[in-house]
């Protein structure tokens, strides 16, 4: 694999030295730090005067401010980090020649690939990364909590999961700047496949349930029913990446969430059964529910990944 | 009496009349002649004014009054002496002091005072005292008998104490309070302090309390007449076994004491333990997969336990087991090792819940909260390893396939 640090190298200081990345950066930042010092701002108001909660820190993720909570913002826009990172790394350098010139040097040709994919994972890691510490810079000061080890650790796996899933979309726009010549081409298909699954599948996921379970909602139905529309809805949805994404990291940040359910079926003994010792989950426990999730992520991202460094093997570039 | 003629009649009522008459002539005859004579030349009677007394045991001495009278026309000194029963005290006096004569004017009759006590050790009986008396020139004498009886009431004489209960056989387990009433009546005759005492069994308790206070007493003071209501509260000895006690409780005032029995009936106690060796409430197990937790029932009473068995209060879908599933009887003291199968519902969340058991025997019962957490199971975890290695290794293959173009 010679000439993959250099392109690796090269491909980063491309990536910070860029507008893009400076523009796109001092957006997402500033837009975290807002989400994160309203949360901040709300759970000191509510937790003054009462007992500290176990897992406080946490909260400074997944409590809703004014519009989103951290978490839900990564799900939301995060996937445009990948996608803005990767849409044009293969068709840009094709249409503009550089690509020939790049292969004709003595470096292998999965080298190109492999270091343009490495360089956007390490530049996503090290966006989420600051992100996070700027975050949970902001959360000590403001809530004046110290985080304890299993919070810190929780607030590890969920980064981790993050890079995964944005490097999943890194490796769908890559894919399509190789499928596609045009760089408009391969934005807008990205862009489309973003809206898609971010938006159109779960809508979609409550049309389908709906049609193959009519409900009537002012009608008291059977929660028979109920729960299979609602699974129907929730298989649907899985679909989506971000639905992966959101169930994984809700269950790994959130400590006192036992499901990736919305709705449990739960007899009256079972529900005061469970309420009678309200532990939050150990680490394990949580990664565990959520195993299939990450695997999934994970799966389909180096899949993709695969797909992309096949089809790029395979091509023909002296064409051009 | 056809052939009596009137004359021979006559002749008959005459010796009747004279046969009758006889007597009353010679008494009219001799009050003729005291009349006739004004009385006689000297004459005087001793009397006592009771001459029968009967006395209670340990009185005091008594006065009585023995009266002369003078029915001669001369004035007399009569002398006299007296002999009393041995036990007894006995003088004449008057006024202040002790006499031996007296002088009474002809005609006059005077009255002295015959003081009579017994000893405090004299025996119950009939005493006879004899008084002789004589005039000064020893020419008229006159004797009289006192006659004493002493009764056998001492004691009734100090009075009594009176005990009563109404409920004098109470019945409970052993771990219960017994609480007796008991009426005291003071029918002594003095205002005293009664002591109260018991005489419980070895560790058992028993103390005194008036009705309505939380002291304890061990005497109290009644006036005459006076009925106070006394609580006696018996503790019985924790492990003391089925049984009759009996508690003599005594009442004494004095020299004066009365008893009651007071009997308490212990039913043995129910009372029934669960735990763990361990003391451990916790266990883990997988969603659909059994649990196993050794618990153990001890039969802390003092009775026998018959039947004891088990219910769960548990989520719905959960599957509790016990081995045996019941207890048939269970010694006093003993103790049985209950296995308990928990399997949570296939749809059981990750998490802790709560599953209840309940040791049911006939006549008590005790709970066990056991703390059931659900873990995930890891199997999902290895299958998800293995699949990301199969795509590692597929991405590999690629590179070598591919690669080094």
């Amino acid at each position: 694999m010679t000439g993959i640090g250099t392109i690796f190298r090269k491909e980063l200081s491309d990536h910070f030295s860029s507008y893009r990345f400076t523009i796109l950066f001092a957006l997402i930042a500033m837009a975290s730090l807002i989400t994160a010092y309203m949360a901040g701002i709300g759970l000191r108001e509510e937790l003054a005067g009462i007992a500290k909660p176990k897992f406080v820190f946490l909260m400074l993720f997944t409590a809703t401010g004014s519009l989103f909570s951290l978490v839900q913002f990564v799900a939301f826009f995060g996937p445009l980090i990948g996608l803005l990172l990767g849409f044009d790394s293969i068709n840009r350098e094709r249409s503009s020649g550089t690509l020939s010139t790049l292969v004709s040097q003595p470096i292998y040709r999965d080298s190109i690939i492999n270091g343009k994919f490495l360089a956007g994972v390490v530049t996503i890691s090290s966006i989420l990364l600051s992100i996070t510490l700027v975050v949970s810079g902001l959360g000590l000061s403001l809530i004046g909590v110290v985080p304890g080890p299993e919070e810190v650790w929780r607030i590890f796996f969920y980064l981790i999961i993050s890079i995964v899933y944005i490097s999943f979309w890194l490796a769908v726009s890559i894919l399509f700047s190789i499928l596609f010549r045009g760089v408009a081409t391969s934005a807008l298909a990205t862009l489309a496949v973003w809206i898609f699954f971010s938006f159109f599948i779960p809508i979609g996921a409550s049309v389908v349930a709906n049609a193959v379970v009519p409900l009537d909602i002012q009608k008291q139905e059977n929660p028979e029913l109920l729960v299979k529309r609602i699974k129907l809805e929730r298989g649907v949805s899985l679909i989506s990446p971000m639905q992966l994404y959101n169930d994984s990291t809700a269950i790994v940040i959130d400590p006192t969430r036992k499901t990736t359910k919305a709705f449990v079926v739960m007899g009256p003994l079972e529900r005061m059964s469970q309420e009678r010792f309200q532990r939050p989950l150990e680490l394990l426990q949580s990664v565990h529910i959520v195993i299939p999730h990450i695997i999934t992520l994970i799966s389909i991202t180096f899949i993709c990944f695969g797909l992309s460094y096949a089809i790029f093997m395979k091509q023909e570039i002296r064409s051009f | 009496m056809k052939f009596v003629n009137g004359k021979g009649m006559a002749i008959i009522l005459f010796i009747l009349l004279c046969i009758g008459i006889i007597p009353v002539i010679s008494c009219f005859a001799q009050e003729a002649e005291v009349k006739a004579a004004n009385g006689p030349e000297r004459k005087f009677t001793m009397n006592f004014v009771y001459p029968e007394v009967i006395l209670a045991g340990g009185s005091d001495a008594v006065d009585l009054d023995l009266t002369f009278k003078n029915k001669g026309k001369k004035d007399e000194v009569i002398y006299f002496e007296y002999e009393s029963p041995s036990g007894w005290q006995a003088r004449v006096k008057t006024y202040s002091f002790d006499i031996s004569s007296i002088y009474v004017p002809a005609g006059e009759e005077r009255s002295v005072t015959f003081n009579i006590e017994p000893d405090k050790e004299t025996n119950p009986g009939v005493y006879f005292f004899k008084v002789n008396a004589r005039s000064e020139d020893g020419a008229l004498t006159a004797s009289r008998t006192l006659k004493a009886t002493l009764t056998q009431k001492e004691k009734e004489r100090q009075g009594e104490i009176l005990l009563k209960t109404s409920y004098p056989v109470l019945q409970g387990p052993s771990d219960g309070k017994f609480e007796f009433s008991v009426s005291v009546n003071n029918e002594t005759k003095k205002e005293q302090p009664f002591n109260l005492i018991a005489e419980p069994p070895k560790d058992w308790q028993v103390n005194f309390k008036p009705p309505f206070k939380d002291t304890f007493i061990s005497s109290l003071v009644m006036k005459p007449d006076e009925n106070q209501n006394v609580n006696v509260i018996v503790t019985p000895d924790r492990f003391a076994s089925a049984g009759e006690y009996v508690i003599p409780i005594t009442v004494s005032a004095g020299d004066l004491e009365a008893k009651v029995a007071l009997q308490v009936n212990i039913t043995g106690t129910y009372k029934i333990d669960a735990g763990t060796a361990t003391g451990l409430l916790s266990l883990e197990t997988q969603k659909g997969k059994a649990g196993n937790l050794s618990i153990y029932v001890k039969n802390t009473g003092s009775a026998t336990l018959k039947d004891v068995s088990f219910l769960s209060v548990k989520p719905e879908n959960w599957d509790v087991q016990f081995s045996p599933e019941k207890v048939v009887s269970l010694e006093p003291g003993s103790l049985k090792q209950v296995e308990v199968t928990i399997v949570p519902a296939e749809e059981a969340l990750v998490g802790d819940y709560a599953v209840g058991i309940n040791v049911n025997a006939e006549r008590t019962s005790d709970d066990l909260e056991l703390r059931v957490t659900v873990r995930s199971s890891a199997a999902w975890g290895w299958i998800g390893i293995g699949i990301i290695v199969i795509v590692i290794v597929g991405l590999f293959g690629l590179f070598l396939a591919l690669g080094r173009r």
